[in-house]
């Protein structure tokens, strides 16, 4: 057991390590870690209308996002149907979050980035880029029964509160406004159109498409439209929208080719044909009847991900924590071998802890997922890779709250085991783990519930749990709070639950109250408290 | 009987730091003999007791158990245990177990017997301490008496060769304190070798063959009861005899 446990360490240790050594050292580009099997994999957030968005059936020629029931749609996802047919391959997508982009396409996960980003000098030093495939002017999108509705150049955005997405041209053309008010750029679209519609910013940088999309689907929005020669100067190597690729990808001058076959004309096609298309908010009836019958299946799925994601991850995390709880209790040894090789485990244990424990879950995701891939060429599956951190990453933190547990247990209990020749295994098992996982269940409650919560940052590595599937949703449809109440209101749900079926797990590990007095009719006394003792038969 | 020397302290030293606590502590301990070691608070009679089952480690000389050294490495010092149990002053039952699995844990985790003969025996000493009607009972909710009655049964669950008791009624109320000492006397004198650290003078001089008195690290002065007790030879048992007993 403790053999078969050692090893597993190891490997662990090893592979943390390797991962950030090899991570560092090995920057040279890799080839598709999946190999060339005939696909196209292309990399979008899915979320940003009218370029591309999810939807739940293949209406209008929608892709196959993988690794999942829904759809891709939209501007990028027609082009990128195009290249892949030229290259002789089938088109998929890989929905992914903005900033795992360009990670997923060194380390191989996917092909091309083609999600309506501009080839900024920025991005060019770690990825390529093809030709422009869209053109873009940018654009202000404001409240439409706001202050600066009518406005016609960026001169009248003085004071203003403008924000744009991060990391992009968008965000740093802002720059360009005199006396502006910058606002901390904001990750997402539908984040930021929300923002417009409470109040707090006055309004945000964007692409034309994207301002018409949102002018369109939300009737609170308008998007302005500059005067000749006072909107944003643009840079046309930063704002104009071209597909990144690995650098040295074998097919880019093919991309280059099949971009160049598709003439000006055909793209305002194709762009005009994305925005009708595009998921409608479809306000018929009770909004709550409309989102589930639209998004019920997707809220579903992703209440599902979230709630393997916690209880896995709980429960894998736990045994972990008490495995180290065990191991780092074991007596120091009489030989000096022996004593070494503990020294050396609860050292390497210590590591563990600090190392999980001190750095956010979402740089762990990102560096073992897209890190084994780029650095050990390891494709990894994404829910696998999830999984895995969630449970290494709880396990560091339950480690500490058995440590906790174990050391409120009374010195005596130890000792009582001692004395009546137990092992130590076989304490923790039959004496000290009881109490102490039971002095931790509280703790160990609050982990479980922090797991539901903090999955949500494993969208990095585009595990589509609750929380991405709720962006999805609201991208699509802009119903930011009625969909966030849902989701919410599912979270609540989840936690109440698990909060409520620990209590009773704590109530059952406590037993009852009392207990009964078995009358046994060969019982020599009946001894009461503070009643009849009997006498002291060997007094004098 | 008796020539059969069961334990031998030789030489023992213990420090915690620079304090020492143990000075050259040397005892012969034989077979069925009940030996009880009286001496004043903080002389080191816990110490020493913590010392014989090892949950203590020696810092110097030697204790042997049938004439093999108990400090060696290659002796099996789990199995040794199992064969000298401990009462401890504050009782110390499993608090996660109720009375009958407490005496019956050992047995089947360490012992490796079956669960049906565990209980049977649990059950033969839990009705001779009298808590065989307490089964059901968690720890916490019994009195002080009956818990140490209880840990009595749970260390002859195992069927020790010797027992060690470290003040067994201290903690308890007086009104509790003869229920166990009856239950200790019952088991005097039944081949089972016993230590006992007691401030009972009254039950060691009635119950022990030798009686020992520490005082500051030393074994200052051992006999039988009536030579510790009548005549005692050092002027410093002298002494804290007659502390004692005009205390009382
Ligand atoms: N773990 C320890 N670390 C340091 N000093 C200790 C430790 N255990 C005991 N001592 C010291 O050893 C001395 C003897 O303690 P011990 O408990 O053996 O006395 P005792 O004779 O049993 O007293 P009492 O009658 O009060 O129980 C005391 O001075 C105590 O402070
Ligand atoms: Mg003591």
């Amino acid at each position: 057991m403790s053999h078969m446990l050692k090893k597993w360490w190891a490997a662990l240790a090893v592979l943390v390590v390797g991962i950030g050594v090899a991570g560092a050292l090995h920057r040279t580009p890799v080839q598709a870690a999946g190999k060339d099997n005939g696909e196209f994999k292309v990399g979008m957030e899915a979320g940003y209308a009218p370029f591309n968005w999810t939807q739940s059936d293949s209406s209008n020629g929608a892709v196959k996002i993988q690794g999942s029931n829904e759809y891709a749609n939209g501007y990028d996802v027609q082009i990128a149907k195009r290249i892949a047919k030229a290259l002789g391959k089938k088109p998929v997508v890989v929905k992914t979050d903005w900033d795992g982009l360009p990670p997923a396409l060194t380390s191989g996960k996917i092909d091309a980035i083609i999600a309506g980003m501009s080839p900024t000098p920025e991005r060019r030093k770690t990825i390529d880029f093809t030709n422009t495939y869209y053109v873009s002017n940018m654009t202000m999108v404001v409240r439409k029964d706001g202050k600066y509705a009518n406005a016609t150049s960026l001169k009248d955005f003085k004071g203003a509160k403008i924000t744009g997405q991060l990391s992009t041209s968008d965000y740093d053309a802002i720059d360009q406004i005199k006396g502006v008010i910058k606002e901390p750029a904001m990750n997402n679209f539908p984040a930021m159109r929300a923002a417009i519609e409470s109040g707090t910013i006055d309004g945000y940088a964007s692409e034309i498409p994207e301002g018409s999309s949102a002018e369109a689907a939300n009737p609170n929005l308008k998007m302005i439209h500059f005067a000749k020669g006072q909107g944003f100067k643009t840079n046309p190597d930063e704002s104009d929208l071209a597909i990144g690729v690995r650098k040295g990808y074998e097919y880019k001058a093919k991309i280059n080719e099949v971009l160049a076959g598709i003439s000006q004309k055909e793209r305002t096609r194709i762009m005009n044909e994305a925005v009708a298309n595009q998921p409608s908010t479809g306000n018929t009836g009770n909004w709550f009847v409309g989102l589930m019958q639209q998004y019920g299946g997707m809220l579903l799925r992703g209440t599902g991900m979230t709630i393997l994601l916690a209880v896995v991850g709980t429960l894998v995390g736990f045994i972990i924590g008490l495995l180290v709880g065990i191991i780092r209790t074991i007596p120091r040894p009489r030989s000096m071998g022996k004593r070494g090789l503990l020294r050396f485990f609860d050292w390497l244990l210590a590591v563990y802890i600090e190392v999980f424990r001190g750095t956010p879950m979402i740089v762990q995701a990102a560096v073992l997922y897209y890190g084994s891939a780029q650095a050990l060429h390891l494709s990894m599956d994404r829910t696998v890779a999830a999984l895995v951190i969630v449970s290494i990453n709880t396990g560091a933190y339950i480690s500490e709250i058995i440590r906790g547990g174990i050391t409120s247990v009374d010195n005596g209990q130890f000792e009582a085991a001692n004395a009546l020749g137990m092992t130590h295994f076989q304490m923790m098992r039959k004496v000290i783990l009881p109490q102490a996982v039971r002095n931790s269940l509280p703790a160990v409650t609050n982990e479980f519930i922090v797991n539901i919560k903090d999955t949500s940052v494993l969208s990095v590595i585009s595990v589509s749990e609750l929380f991405f599937s709720g962006e999805t949703i609201a991208g699509q449809n802009f119903q930011f709070f009625h969909t966030y109440l849902v989701i919410s209101a599912i979270y609540l749900i989840m936690t109440f639950t698990i909060s409520r079926a620990f209590r009773l797990i704590e109530k059952h590990m406590d037993g009852p109250k009392n207990y009964n007095v078995m009358n046994n009719q060969m019982q020599v006394e009946t001894p009461h408290i503070g009643g009849t003792t009997t006498a002291r038969k060997d007094a004098e | 009987m008796k020539d059969e020397m069961i334990l031998q302290v030789q030489n023992l030293h213990k420090s915690f730091g620079d304090h020492e606590v143990l000075k050259d502590i040397n005892l012969d301990v034989h077979k069925g003999e009940v030996m009880s070691i009286i001496g004043a608070s903080g002389s080191g009679k816990s110490t020493l007791l913590r010392n014989i089952n090892l949950l203590e480690q020696p810092t110097g000389g030697d204790i042997l158990f049938h004439e093999k050294s108990i400090l060696s490495d290659d002796f099996d010092v789990t199995l040794y245990r199992a064969k000298v149990g401990m009462v401890f002053q504050s009782f110390n039952l499993f608090n996660n177990l109720n009375v009958l699995q407490n005496v019956m844990v050992g047995q089947t985790t360490v012992l490796k017997r079956d669960a049906a003969a565990a209980k049977t025996h649990a059950m033969e000493l839990l009705e001779r301490v009298g808590m065989a009607p307490y089964v059901n009972a968690k720890p916490d909710q019994l009195s002080g008496g009956q818990q140490q009655r209880v840990a009595i049964a749970r260390a002859e669950a195992m069927d020790p060769e010797v027992l060690l008791f470290d003040e067994p009624t201290s903690a308890l109320d007086p009104e509790m304190v003869d229920e166990v000492l009856n239950t200790m006397s019952s088991l005097a004198h039944t081949g089972l070798t016993m230590i006992i650290v007691t401030h009972e003078m009254q039950f060691a001089r009635d119950v022990s063959d030798v009686v020992c008195f520490m005082n500051d690290g030393v074994l200052a002065e051992t006999g039988t009861p009536e030579q510790i007790f009548e005549h005692p030879q050092e002027q410093r048992t002298q002494e804290f005899l007659k502390r004692y007993l005009s205390r009382v």
